[in-house]
């Protein structure tokens, strides 16, 4: 079935397009420490709001142009006439762990010292603005994908234990979720935020962030669960499993929820922006992912700076416009997917 | 401003909405009392608008509630006080009261007020005034901080009016910043608000509802009235037509007709407001000024060097020997062996480059702190203190002389082999803060001192400081500047503030018990040059000692438009000091 | 209908009870309370604050603290604003007009566009309005509010077309009536553009749906074989049954009216209830929150009973069911 699923969505230019598009960011993601010419950590006190270092072709080498601090006092830079370092392709620089396991100093490209590669310019204290938006895209999108696994599975649970069972426990379930969708999202993000995070490490935000905005979030999923194992419930092969005496755990695990998986699917990639722009909001308030690390939230919420603002304004754009083609990508599929599945499929609250 | 291609419509609309002609104002005028204050600067002209913006709502028009600095700066544009502070040259001046004297005994304080001085509503002021302001201040009904401030030990003043125009103010000890602390109190009208005194509201009037709705009720004896309040929009004040100044000429001050303020979200907005040319003049941090020059030309401001600011921003370790409830103790005993030991602050002091930050994150603009207050207190500030400049050599010979070596994992190792590690706790709000910090922990990898940072809410790391003490290294910011007596809570070892072992029932170390002595002694003299050396001593000894590494103190710097004339900018506090003789020769902005 | 009006608003009473008591644990939670920043300024009495927090009841255990607040709400005593020392309905009063104001130009907005839009994307499914209506849609979609926002703030800083933030210009009080009018209209449209947007691509997509639904019924077939103008039978008999859901959409806005903008208005500095609200969140300033928590609740569900009562309204097959 999943496999029919993906067919008819590759089929589709949209699911197509969307899917590679994900494939790539999210491959971008999990590459990161390769992928980028040194570390996120990485300062350099003399070189901070540097502009973007400009590629040139030279002597059949692909290179970059150094620059000078013409004045400090405003952070200008004028780039030396005709002088460029070359780029040095798989390459040793800063030492850091692939997949948090294998040490490794090699990156895809990087320029000889004292010469550095700001792609996207630098920050305040001279780290590498590009660099820190790809490791933040392992953060920003990964809240995504975990957020969402947690709330399905929340949601998949209490849902489908709600529509089987159906009496006070659904009535139970049914009132909480009702209760949950009542409050007004942001101001219990913003309790919840304040209640709880002095009970984390700081280290440990990017854990919290995925519980408020989890437990904030399995309600939709659950009822929506519970709406189809409902109508399933009726359906003959149910009755049948009944019939010949199956235990109600069987019934509910090996027939009900699998029937609902399809639908599961698709709403939960639709539900992956959700997350996306609910950890790049909190952030962007200062009240989520914190320094050292990066996300795309938190250097939104460091562009607000009003001189960051004036100076590096390509800094703020970039993890906009990242976080935008993620959305874009995911509700693309997302739509893609329902189509496949069922063109008449609505998500409540939708 | 400019205004390319555009929608007609649009264009209209902005026209109608920007060409409006200034408000036409006919001052009222009433004679000059007979205690007139002549003013000595350059004879200006009267009329134009004074635009500023500030970045947070008043939270009231109070000065009984007003417990933050927004609120008080506005209740200081309409209520007066017996006397001033000079902002530029830290002495006292005559306010309301014209002169005072001050008795042998050293306790004893006449104040002279000005005759003929009146109410914004036409009643005259007078020592019953001053006297219903004690009152109110003094009352157990009304808890506020000026309660606080103006008794020494839990003893009030005496306050005894003398007749209608002379008030005698009596300390129960030398108390060393007497004339600065009255001089911030303002003073209260009695006919206005002794019926809220009676029945026990005082608190509730004149709050922000008041200030909206019936504006003319907060009676001013200050330059300025309030004329109207739009919460997050705007506060307009008006010129006093009852106050006590005038120029040479004769002329009553303040020279402008109104005081707008803009009330915007953040220090950010309130920055972009004024480089778009919509405010008058703006306090600019050194970050800032590196952009904003590029708009000075466009919109006709210039931008002044105010010197050093007196805000300190400083690292410290916790010394707090104690431990909680369940006997766990607040710092792992042998970590407290190492904050404790004055070679290893000393090390780590020397181990920041202080000039690095300077550059990097204050572009160039700022200068390495070695001491508790900053050169902008010119009153009181010592110069020569100790100093710890980056030397990551001399940092390795204080930390091998206090028995720590590098290990063969080329990170540091104390005496008996644990890896020196610690946490540095700091607030998020502030980004300047959160790159110092940042740049302080690659500073210590060079050391071979792993730093881990943690950013936390502002009210979780008080919470740290302050009552549960669990934590190894901290680092703030405190404004400092003012009178030394104001810093007793943070040098005094019983003091809340006392960050790095706060209320300390009987001083740890003999030098903390040096410095007790020298801050109760500098309180309970009058005499100038005497304070000073005692003051000069404490800073001298916070610098030797170092339980706070003091980091770097950035330069403050005012954006000024060109039209305005008159302008006194004071190293500290208010961004113009002089408001009131402020004038323009350009009455449209 | 009115038994059935009664029944849901029966149930905002447990459910104001909940979320209050919810909001006021997780407050309690929190580290620190309104009197933290105080505490850290260094000229301060210890025995100034020990009062203070008496007079606030901060010495007070959480449950004490809450049930005081509720015997108060019972007489409709909301309580005051720690940091105004206002009641708090008078606060909230102050501030809600600009709120709602922003709302309604942002309703209109997305209407007033949506509308013709989705009906002539709909008209031609394929077309090439309906392909750039949907590209503009996802588009508009996926950007976040207060990334949309801070473009329009730094727009308006580099262009000086528009004012940055606030609702009326410094000389409001001197202006013409008609120039006040005017000055407000210039300070609405860049938050108005901001907030709308989202709320256009969403009618959008929901009213092409709703119009490709309706196109396939009989009697629009009917309508065409009578020989109706397209144009008619799109604007007249189409458009006007494919509204009808879109009533229920009023709710929703009515819903949001309080905590749909509060990211807008505090990066683009309007001065509505989202910055009062935020700011008694960051400060702690307890009974501000608890205040506009009650009030953001009631009208999330007198919303939704508004929106469930247009539906019934105007789609007799709805019935008033539990």
């Amino acid at each position: 079935m999943a496999a029919d699923l993906l067919r008819s969505l590759l089929r589709r230019p949209a699911g197509m397009i969307s899917a590679c598009l994900l494939l790539l960011l999210y491959g971008a993601a999990l590459f990161a420490p390769f992928l980028s010419p040194t570390i996120p950590s990485a300062q350099d006190l003399s070189r901070t709001y540097h502009p973007p270092t400009a590629l040139v072709w030279q002597n059949g080498h692909l290179s970059v142009r150094l620059y000078r601090l013409v004045d400090p006092s405003t952070a200008t830079y004028e780039p030396l006439p005709d002088q460029t370092a070359t780029l040095r392709w798989f390459s040793h620089g800063p030492a850091y762990k692939f997949f948090w396991l294998i040490p490794s100093t090699r990156h895809l490209f990087t320029v000889s010292s004292p010469a550095t590669i700001y792609l996207l310019g630098s920050d305040a204290t001279g780290r590498d603005v590009f660099t820190r938006l790809l490791y933040g895209a392992g953060i920003s999108l990964s809240i995504g994908l975990i957020g969402v696994a947690l709330t399905s599975f929340l949601g998949l649970t209490i849902g489908g234990l709600a529509g089987y069972l159906g009496g006070w426990p659904d009535t139970l379930a049914m009132r909480l979720t009702e209760f949950l969708m009542a409050v007004p999202g942001l101001y219990l993000l913003l309790a919840l935020r304040a209640a709880l995070s002095s009970r984390f490490p700081s280290d440990a935000t990017f854990l919290l962030i995925v519980v408020i905005l989890s437990a904030l979030g399995w309600a939709g999923t659950a009822r929506v669960v519970r709406g189809l194992v409902l109508s399933l419930r009726e359906r003959p092969f149910i009755l049948a499993a009944n019939v010949i005496g199956q235990r109600p755990w069987t019934i509910l695990f090996r027939h009900l929820l699998p029937n609902t998986f399809s639908y599961l699917i698709v709403a939960a990639t639709l539900s992956v922006p959700g997350y996306i722009l609910g950890e790049a909001a909190l952030s962007f308030l200062g009240l989520g992912i914190q320094e050292p690390s990066s996300s795309w939230g938190l250097m939104l919420g460091q562009a607000q700076d009003i001189k960051i603002f004036m100076l590096n304004f390509w800094w703020l754009l970039t993890p906009g416009l990242a976080i935008i083609l993620t959305v874009i990508a995911f509700n693309l599929l997302g739509d893609a997917l329902r189509d496949a599945v069922d063109p008449r499929f609505r998500l409540p609250g939708k | 401003m400019a205004q390319p291609v555009f929608p007609i419509a649009l264009c209209a609309l902005l026209l109608l909405s920007a060409c409006s002609p200034p408000p036409k104002v006919s001052r009222q005028t009433h004679p000059l009392p007979a205690g007139v204050d002549i003013a000595r600067s350059e004879i200006g002209r009267s009329g134009g608008v004074f635009i500023d913006s500030s970045p947070g709502e008043p939270s009231t028009f109070n000065p009984l509630v007003s417990e933050d600095a927004t609120s008080g700066g506005f209740i200081g544009l309409f209520l007066d006080s017996l006397v001033h502070n000079n902002a530029v040259t830290q002495e006292v001046e005559p306010g309301l009261a014209a002169r005072w004297d001050i008795a042998p005994d050293n306790r004893t304080f006449t104040f002279h007020l000005r005759p003929g001085v009146l109410w914004s509503d036409g009643h005259p002021f007078s020592a019953d005034d001053v006297l219903f302001t004690f009152q109110a201040i003094y009352d157990p009904r009304f808890p506020n901080r000026a309660a606080f401030d103006l008794s020494v030990d839990g003893q009030k003043f005496k306050v005894e009016k003398i007749d209608d125009l002379t008030v005698r103010l009596t300390t129960p000890q030398i108390y060393a910043p007497f004339l600065e602390t009255v001089g911030g109190v303002g003073l209260l009208p009695k006919h206005e608000l002794e019926p809220a005194f009676r029945d026990g509201t005082l608190l509730k009037s004149w709050n922000v509802s008041v200030a909206q709705k019936e504006p003319q009720r907060l009676l001013a004896t200050g330059a300025f009235r309030l004329r109207s309040y739009q919460p997050a929009e705007r506060i307009v004040f008006e010129a006093n037509p009852h106050y006590w100044r005038a120029d040479a000429q004769g002329v009553r001050l303040p020279y402008v007709d109104f005081l707008v303020t803009k009330l915007v979200k953040d220090a950010n907005a309130s920055t972009l407001a004024f480089a778009t040319g919509q405010t008058d003049a703006e306090g600019l941090s050194p970050d800032n000024v590196a952009w904003i020059d590029r708009y000075a030309s466009r919109y006709g401001f210039s931008v002044f060097n105010r010197g050093p600011s007196p805000n300190t921003g400083f690292i410290w370790f916790n010394q707090n020997p104690g431990h909680d409830t369940a006997g766990k103790p607040f710092v792992t005993p042998y970590k407290l062996a190492w904050f404790t030991d004055r070679r290893f602050r000393q090390a780590i002091s020397h181990g920041i480059d202080r000039q690095g930050l300077v550059r990097g994150v204050l572009f160039g603009r700022g200068q390495p702190l070695w001491g508790p207050e900053t050169p902008a207190n010119k009153k009181w500030y010592n110069p020569n203190v100790t100093q710890y400049p980056y030397d990551p050599a001399r940092s390795r010979a204080l930390l091998a002389e206090a028995g720590f070596q590098i290990g063969p994992d080329q990170k540091l190792h104390d005496r008996q082999g644990n890896l020196v590690e610690f946490t540095l706790n700091s607030n998020q709000e502030n980004q300047l803060r959160v790159n110092m910090a940042t740049a302080f922990k690659e500073n210590m990898r060079d050391l071979g001192i792993t730093v881990n940072l943690s950013f936390l809410d502002f009210g979780t790391l008080v919470g740290k400081i302050q009552d549960s003490y669990d934590y190894e290294a901290g680092m703030l910011g405190l404004t400092g500047g003012g009178d030394p007596a104001g810093g007793i809570s943070v040098f005094s070892s019983k003091g809340r503030l006392h960050q790095w072992y706060p209320n300390q029932k009987t001083p740890a170390t003999p030098w903390e018990a040096r410095i007790d002595q020298l801050m109760s002694d500098q309180l309970h003299t009058l005499d100038y040059p005497t304070r000073k050396k005692y003051f000069d001593e404490v800073q001298k000894i916070m610098s030797d000692e170092t339980p706070f590494i003091y980091l770097v103190t950035a330069n403050a710097y005012v954006g000024i438009k060109d039209r305005w004339k008159n302008i006194r900018i004071p190293p500290l506090g208010s961004l113009v000091w002089n408001l009131d003789e402020l004038w323009t020769p350009l009455l449209t902005p | 209908m009115i038994p059935f009006i009664l029944r849901r608003l029966t149930t905002l009473v447990p459910m104001l009870l909940a979320v209050t008591l919810l909001v006021f644990i997780l407050m309690s939670l929190a580290p620190g309370d309104f009197l933290t920043p105080v505490k850290a300024q260094r000229d301060i009495n210890p025995a100034l604050i020990a009062e203070l927090q008496k007079s606030f009841g901060l010495d007070r255990p959480w449950y004490q603290q809450y049930a005081l607040w509720l015997g108060n709400v019972l007489h409709l005593d909301f309580g005051y604003s720690w940091t105004y020392k206002v009641p708090v309905a008078q606060l909230i009063a102050q501030r809600a007009p600009a709120t709602i104001l922003l709302s309604i130009t942002s309703l209109l907005l997305a209407w007033t566009l949506a509308i013709p839009l989705a009906v002539l994307a709909a008209a031609r499914p394929g077309g090439w309005i309906d392909r750039l209506t949907s590209a503009a849609a996802y588009f508009a979609l996926a950007i976040p509010e207060f990334f949309l926002a801070l473009l329009a703030v730094w727009m308006a800083a580099r262009t000086g077309w528009f004012p940055i933030g606030g609702l009326t210009s410094l000389d409001y009080d001197f202006l013409s009536p008609a120039a006040q009018f005017l000055d407000i209209a210039h300070h609405l449209i860049l938050p108005t553009l901001v907030l709308g947007l989202g709320g256009v691509a969403g009618t959008l997509r929901v009213l092409r749906a709703n119009v490709l639904d309706v196109l396939q019924a009989e009697y629009i077939t009917a309508a065409r074989a009578k020989g109706l103008s397209e144009k008619v039978v799109l604007f007249r008999h189409v458009l006007r049954n494919a509204l009808n859901p879109l009533l229920s959409t009023i709710g929703y806005a009515f819903a949001g009216l309080l905590s749909g903008s509060l990211l807008v208005e505090n990066v683009m500095n309007y001065p509505g209830l989202g910055r009062l609200v935020y700011e008694a969140f960051i400060r702690e300033d307890q009974f501000v929150v608890l205040g506009s928590v009650v009030v953001a609740c009631s009208l999330l569900i007198v919303g939704n009973l508004l929106s469930d009562l247009a539906l019934a309204w105007s789609d007799p097959r709805v019935r008033y069911g539990r």
